[in-house]
């Protein structure tokens, strides 16, 4: 399991100045470095619904982590949160060394280059080809045309999709298409994916294809949250399993615990 | 950085070719605002040279009654000289004065008009042209030279002059009115022509914002589409503008005595202004709507 380094250099780079304040953030939690930390965060919307209850919950590094509950339940505010999408009302969220509720709107950017999203709707630009799609991800936080060159066919040849590079998105089955999802979510090197649904539109054989290449991901040192509500995959893939219910967690457990109960 | 911004410099390009509609009713717009600016500059320019040309021509023109014998006249000019602000005093007797006008006229005019008012058909008046010592007693001079017997008119200057200035507060003053109408409705279309392409490209703007974008990375394609816009509209408008103040100058010249201003020398000022003007524009539509989008986070771009 490699060291949270990479995301700390990557962030200081942009926070210097948070850096000094936070040192000592960082949390040895039964040997596992903790990489996302909540500690009794709350968030309520503009329109009263109260999403999350004082959750308090840590991720360590490298951790493969399923997050389940129904519809509603909260889950996406949990991501939002973690990429700053959304700023909690009450408590505190630690990614890495960052403390979030210090983060200024202009160090966002530089802390999301940390983390690589895939959606369910996969939400790949049709016009462009499998490889410009992941290109454009590179390009995007400056990456050069050598740097893309190299990276991009390394990238594709890790999702087994070498022979799609010229292929636009439709031309691709539903499972495909999340595969270059992952591929675009891992361009930039993230030490974090964050997977809302991945399998939602997929068919089923493909589901476990698709979290196969998640858990191959996670197994080279990339932490992965995934929330999902298939529990077939969470049967099959022995990982910790948040399950949020009506904003509070309402479990924490790994899966043969979980299948035991 | 360098290679990041010819990425979103083309990337902008291509906004412009996409979405070519609505662009070009931009560049409609924005052209048709800098040239009624151009136009109503033109108009100020040109009455401001000619009252420049006024005020430097000091002398006034006595125009003597209709058929007043010479000897008459010469006697009225006697008259003349003797008043204390007179400079100078010169007889123009009418035969003279009908050749002026058609060497005025120029070449190109259709001497035949005049042709048949020469001699007794001559209906312009004998006159003097007379320079006085004093400007600001010029309306005392007048009154006593209207009194001399024979004197039939004396050209005011000083009322065309006021004239002529009310007429370029006038144009000016409704002039800024029209273009501050033009530059808010072609605000309005630049930032909608982007916002037409923000939007198709809302998926992007969403994947940008996921993968770590700066705002400023999201911001500069929507600006070059607007700046290009503003330049094309700068350079397009002051062509028209020149081909057609060439056109009507000619016009005018070929059927009045109004001489007009050379546009030649101002050509040059006129594209700069204008495509900095565009370029402006341009911009300021691209940020403002941008600006609102930037604010949205996530699914919420997707989903708008």
């Amino acid at each position: 399991m490699s060291p949270p380094a990479d995301i700390n250099v990557r962030l200081s780079h942009k926070a210097g100045r948070h850096e000094r304040k936070r040192n000592g953030c960082t949390k040895i939690l039964c040997g596992v470095i903790v990489l996302i930390q909540f500690k009794n965060v709350s968030k309520v919307y503009s329109n009263g619904t109260a999403a999350l209850k004082h959750i308090n919950l840590n991720i360590g590094d490298g951790e493969f982590v399923f997050i389940v509950g129904s519809s509603g339940a909260g889950k996406s505010t949990f991501l939002k949160l973690i990429t700053c999408e959304e700023r909690p009302n009450e408590g505190e969220i630690i990614v890495g060394k960052q403390k979030l509720s210090d983060i200024r709107r202009s160090e966002v950017p530089y802390l999301r280059r940390t983390m690589g999203m895939v959606f369910q709707d996969f939400r790949l630009i049709h016009k462009m080809t499998v490889y410009e799609n992941i290109a454009f991800a590179m390009h995007v936080v400056g990456a050069s045309n050598k740097e893309i060159r190299k990276r991009v066919p390394y990238i594709l040849g890790l999702v087994n999709l070498q022979d799609k590079a010229g292929c636009h998105p439709r031309e691709l089955s539903g499972g495909e298409q999340q595969r270059v999802g992952l591929a675009r979510a891992l361009a930039n090197k993230p030490k974090l994916i964050i997977a809302d649904e991945p399998t939602g539109n997929v068919d089923p054989a493909m589901s476990f294809e698709i979290v196969d290449l998640f858990s191959e991901i996670n197994k080279r040192g990339t932490t992965v949250l995934m929330v999902t509500h298939e529990h077939s995959l969470i049967k099959h893939f022995k990982k910790r399993v948040v399950e949020i219910q009506k904003g509070s967690v309402v479990s924490d457990k790994c899966t043969w615990e979980a299948g035991n109960d | 950085m360098i290679k990041s911004f010819s990425y979103l410099f083309k990337e902008g390009l291509k906004n412009i070719w996409s979405n070519r509609t609505m662009s070009l009713a931009s560049v409609c717009v924005l052209i048709s605002c800098l040239l009624l600016t151009g136009a109503a500059v033109l108009f100020s320019v040109n009455i401001n040279t000619a009252m420049k040309s006024i005020e430097g021509e000091n002398s006034i023109k006595v125009y003597m009654k209709e058929n007043l014998p010479v000897l008459e006249s010469i006697k009225a000019g006697e008259e003349i000289k003797k008043l204390d602000n007179i400079a100078s005093c010169e007889f123009v007797p009418k035969d003279e004065a009908i050749e002026q006008t058609m060497g005025m006229l120029g070449q190109e005019a259709d001497k035949s008009l005049l042709a048949g008012m020469t001699g007794n058909d001559n209906p312009l008046p004998d006159a003097f042209k007379i320079s006085v010592k004093d400007l600001s007693k010029y309306s005392q001079t007048a009154e006593q030279i209207k009194k001399i017997d024979g004197v039939s008119s004396i050209n005011n200057y000083s009322d065309i002059a006021a004239k002529l200035t009310k007429l370029d507060k006038t144009v000016s003053t409704a002039g800024f009115w029209v273009v501050l109408l033009l530059a808010a409705v072609s605000l309005f279309i630049i930032s909608n022509t982007v916002r037409v392409t923000m939007f198709s490209r809302r998926l992007e703007i969403n994947i940008m914002k996921s993968v770590g974008a700066t705002n400023w990375f999201v911001r500069v394609p929507f600006i070059v589409e607007g700046v290009v816009i503003g330049i094309l509209s700068g350079l397009i408008s002051s062509g028209i503008l020149a081909l057609m103040y060439g056109r009507m100058t000619k016009a005018l010249t070929s059927i009045t005595l109004f001489s007009t201003v050379d546009i030649g020398p101002l050509i040059g000022r006129i594209t700069l202004i204008f495509v900095l003007a565009g370029m402006v524009f341009g911009a300021l539509g691209g940020m403002i709507s941008i600006g609102r989008y930037l604010k949205r986070e996530g699914g919420d771009i997707v989903d708008w």
